[in-house]
């Protein structure tokens, strides 16, 4: 199916009214994923968000439940209300589309599922567009992803310039194509370009990253040198989590309301960068320095994940590369990881 | 102004040679400086500890980071293996000197462990302007002509004039290279340096109304995602527990809502006043691109209108929340009519 | 705090003619005395200040004025012991030191610069108390409430 550039405010108005519509608008010179109002604020001639679309299933600040209380004794809880609206992602890479099948692997893991979590990403339609300019720091090809990758995806859709090859994923996907009849037919012609554009965005990612031992590696050098290495220009703040697609860490606050008796529990994004991260109640924090801290977020992503879910933790976006404040590339740190002769004693540091 | 290109190949030259011979010498046995960064209009602190490396050193106009966090940092780390501390010789512009001086004044190093590779920086470029101007177009590659910058891409190439897109806090900056405090200083430093600032570049902003301030204060702020790059880049910020990490009690929220975004900025400036040393590392880190310049160079008035302070010059000159005088201007206070 | 907080619910509510009230930090020594002496020679002065007894103007933390209006607080009032009559000698000129900055810097953040205000006022000084809180009274009520910092519900 075709749809023209000129018809994604006819899409807009078509599913709005259904479905909270989440698509990409610039703010304050970054694009952002937003719920929009107005079709004109959808900006799609972009390369990604500054902020992972992770923010609109799992936001920075999360009300869990509110409550009420008579002043010393909570009295009523109110479970949230608002989770069975359904949402429409539109304009989302499939790196990022990627990153949700992750977080949902994380929310439910074990016998401990994630009610909020689970069921917004189940009222959640996504439609993906594919990358037909990745940008130097992507590697999503290195983690068996592709700039095309259309499997996490309800709906894909190819730029060919003027007008969307549309593709239905999902039966979710299907259904909602079906009812937009007034989409027009892709040609053949169509059909081959996309296949053109898809090869032509593969050749620009020319970063390759050796995944494949990285795990194993991983596991037997908890005390290897390199980590202090690795860590030693870290400033331990939070932007390569905070902007990270699949971090999935969070703390969890009580807020009160000003002078009512009622309050509210709230969740908030966390990273092991931090020094409150696994803090013990004793004082203690096993997770005590940089190193430690620099450790755990690549062994969570190559290591942890990969013997939990068997997946690799990372879905190559490279925005902790282009954010990190000292320039910790992300892909330095992998190549001297697989450099790690294997048969070297183990140093504890 | 000289070419920007040939100052910063004599700077990075002098840096490497005055770097090969402190380490050479036994004098240090480690050099803070700047390395090439693997992306566009970044640099990389490095770690050098053996001489042959010491090529690896850089100067340009995106050495944004301010070097001295590393030695008050929260966690030490240069200590050698027995826990003994290490001898550290720092690249020091203007700015990472006037750190360093601050924080020995709070005693929080100590000189003698600290060889400054004074430098006369040239500026650093506004990174974070740059890549907005750019907006959804990746920078592949950026590099200094004459006086001007130059940002290549896939299919452009602009320019951008160097003065105008250095950081606002250079474009003011009085105190180039490090003033030179117990002879701790090779190479370019500064003695007795005496500044004079009229801060004409704030006096735009200080005309607003209230309500115009405010409009601008909450507008650029709540991009805040609260990451604390700003805090932890800042070598003033070396508190064991920030206020906004306490949790016995609780001060202020850590939620994104602006009124927790406020509580955070406002307090980390008054923190600041009369400490920080006006590097604008905070705003050059800042993955969301906040300009925290104003608020820098407003604290920078407020400290020397009120007590004739400027931070980071001098060891002997007790900063102002460290003390009080009697003849303390009191305007502000409350009189009947 | 709690009480401070309920009772200051019921002056929300009134909705009549709008009443401003305002934290008030007095230090034990001088100011909070002062307040003692005007209630004693019942000097009339308007009832919109709630007092926090501190021990010194110096041991006001800026978090407390910024606290006091994130809660909500139309204004923010210190008082403390005139220069040089400090109970401890020199609280009153540290917390000079901060209070100068403090209040430079609210104004330029944008926060109305009259909604924080600082006065010394000594234990002698009753009549001298009354007219200040009349004063700052006056100014806040002038500014209207404190809206800027209402937490996203």
């Amino acid at each position: 199916m075709i749809l023209l550039k000129d018809q994604v405010a006819k899409l807009y108005n078509e599913l709005s009214e259904e479905y909270n519509f989440f698509a990409p608008v610039k703010e304050k010179g970054f694009i952002a994923y937003r719920k929009i109002s107005n079709p004109e604020e959808i900006e799609l001639n972009y390369f990604n968000s500054k902020i992972p679309p992770k923010e609109i299933l799992f936001p920075q600040n999360e009300v869990l439940f509110e409550f009420k209380t008579d002043g010393k004794n909570v009295v009523e809880i109110e479970d949230r209300k608002d989770l069975d609206e359904k949402n429409i992602l539109f304009g989302i890479r499939p790196c990022d589309a990627h990153s949700f099948d992750l977080l949902e692997k994380f929310f439910a893991f074990g016998d401990f599922q994630d009610e909020i979590f689970l069921k917004k990403r189940e009222n959640s339609l996504l439609i993906g567009i594919g990358c037909n300019s990745p940008k130097s720091t992507c590697f999503c090809t290195s983690i068996e992803g592709h700039p095309f990758q259309k499997d996490d995806m309800d709906i894909f859709l190819v730029d060919l310039g003027d007008n969307y090859l549309v593709e239905g994923i999902s039966d979710k996907g299907n259904n909602i194509i079906q009812r937009l009849s007034w989409l027009s037919k892709a040609s053949k012609a169509d059909v081959k370009k996309a296949q053109e554009l898809e090869k032509k965005a593969q050749d620009l990612i020319t970063t390759k990253l050796d995944l494949t031992n990285t795990s194993d590696i991983l596991e037997s050098n908890f005390g290897n040198e390199i980590w202090k290495e690795v860590s030693e220009n870290c400033l331990g703040c939070g932007s390569c989590s905070f902007l990270c697609p699949t971090c999935t860490c969070f703390d969890v606050i009580d807020e009160n309301a000003q002078y009512e008796n009622r309050g509210r529990r709230i969740r908030i994004w966390d990273t092991c960068q931090f020094c409150l991260y696994t803090l013990h109640t004793s004082g203690h924090n096993p997770r005590n320095s940089n190193i430690e801290r620099c450790r755990n977020r690549i062994l969570h992503k190559f290591s942890y994940y990969p013997l939990n879910y068997d997946l690799i933790g990372c879905v190559g976006c490279g925005r902790c590369i282009q954010v990190c404040p000292v320039n910790n590339d992300l892909r330095t740190i992998i190549s001297k990881i697989n450099n790690i002769k294997t048969n070297e004693e183990n140093v504890n540091v | 102004m000289g070419d920007i290109e040939s100052e910063n190949q004599d700077i990075e030259n002098s840096i490497k040679e005055l770097a090969r011979n402190l380490l050479r010498d036994k004098e240090v046995d480690v050099i803070i400086g700047y390395t090439k960064g693997t992306v566009p209009l970044s640099s990389s602190p490095v770690f050098i500890t053996r001489e042959e490396d010491t090529d690896k050193l850089l100067w340009n106009n995106l050495c944004y980071v301010n070097l001295a966090n590393y030695l008050a940092p929260r966690i030490p780390k240069l200590y050698d293996e027995e826990g003994q501390k290490l001898k550290v010789g720092i690249v020091a512009k203007g700015c990472v000197g006037r750190a360093l001086i601050h924080l020995a004044v709070e005693n929080q190093i100590n000189f003698e462990n600290i060889k400054m590779i004074g430098i006369s920086c040239n500026g650093i470029i506004n990174r974070k302007r740059i890549e907005k101007e750019i907006g959804e177009r990746e920078i592949l590659e950026t590099s200094i002509l004459g006086n001007s910058i130059i940002v290549k891409g896939r299919d452009f190439e602009e320019t951008f004039p160097f003065d105008e897109y250095l950081n606002e806090l250079c474009k003011v900056c009085k105190v180039k290279s490090p003033p030179n405090v117990d002879d701790s200083c090779v190479g370019e430093c500064l003695e007795n340096p005496v500044i004079e600032d009229d801060f004409n570049d704030i006096s735009d902003f200080e005309s607003k109304t209230s309500e115009e301030k405010w409009v601008y204060i909450k507008d650029t702020l709540s991009a805040c995602t609260r990451c604390y790059a700003c805090r932890e880049v800042c070598p003033m910020c070396y508190c064991n527990l920030c206020f906004v990490d306490q949790n016995k009690p609780i001060w202020f929220g850590k939620t994104t809502d602006f009124t927790d975004i406020f509580a955070f900025h406002f307090n980390r400036a008054m923190h600041l006043a009369g400490r920080c040393v006006a590097c604008g590392a905070c705003s050059s880190v800042c993955p969301m691109g906040i300009d925290l310049n104003l608020i820098t160079r407003k604290l920078e008035k407020i400290v020397k209108e009120r007590y004739n302070f400027t931070s980071g010059m001098d060891k002997e000159t007790v900063p102002p929340m460290m003390s009080f005088s009697m003849d303390d201007k009191e305007e502000f206070m409350m009189e009947e009519d | 705090m709690n009480e401070i907080t309920s009772e200051s619910k019921q002056m929300k509510n009134t909705d009549d003619e709008w009443e401003p009230k305002i934290l008030a930090f007095l230090c034990n020594w001088c100011s909070y005395a002062g307040a003692d002496l005007a209630g004693v020679s019942r000097i009339q002065y308007p009832p919109n200040i709630r007092v926090v007894r501190v021990p010194c103007s110096g041991r006001i933390n800026p978090y407390f004025i910024v606290k006091a209006l994130l809660d909500g607080w139309d204004g923010v009032l210190v008082s403390g012991c005139h220069p040089g009559d400090c109970h401890y000698l020199t609280g009153n000129l540290v917390a000079r030191r901060r209070f100068g900055i403090l209040k430079d810097l609210l104004e330029f953040f944008g926060i109305e610069p009259d909604r924080v205000n600082f006065m010394w006022a000594s234990a002698a000084e009753g009549e001298r108390f009354a007219v200040l809180i009349r004063k700052t009274t006056k100014l806040v009520k002038k500014m209207g409430p404190n809206k800027k910092f209402e937490k996203k519900w």
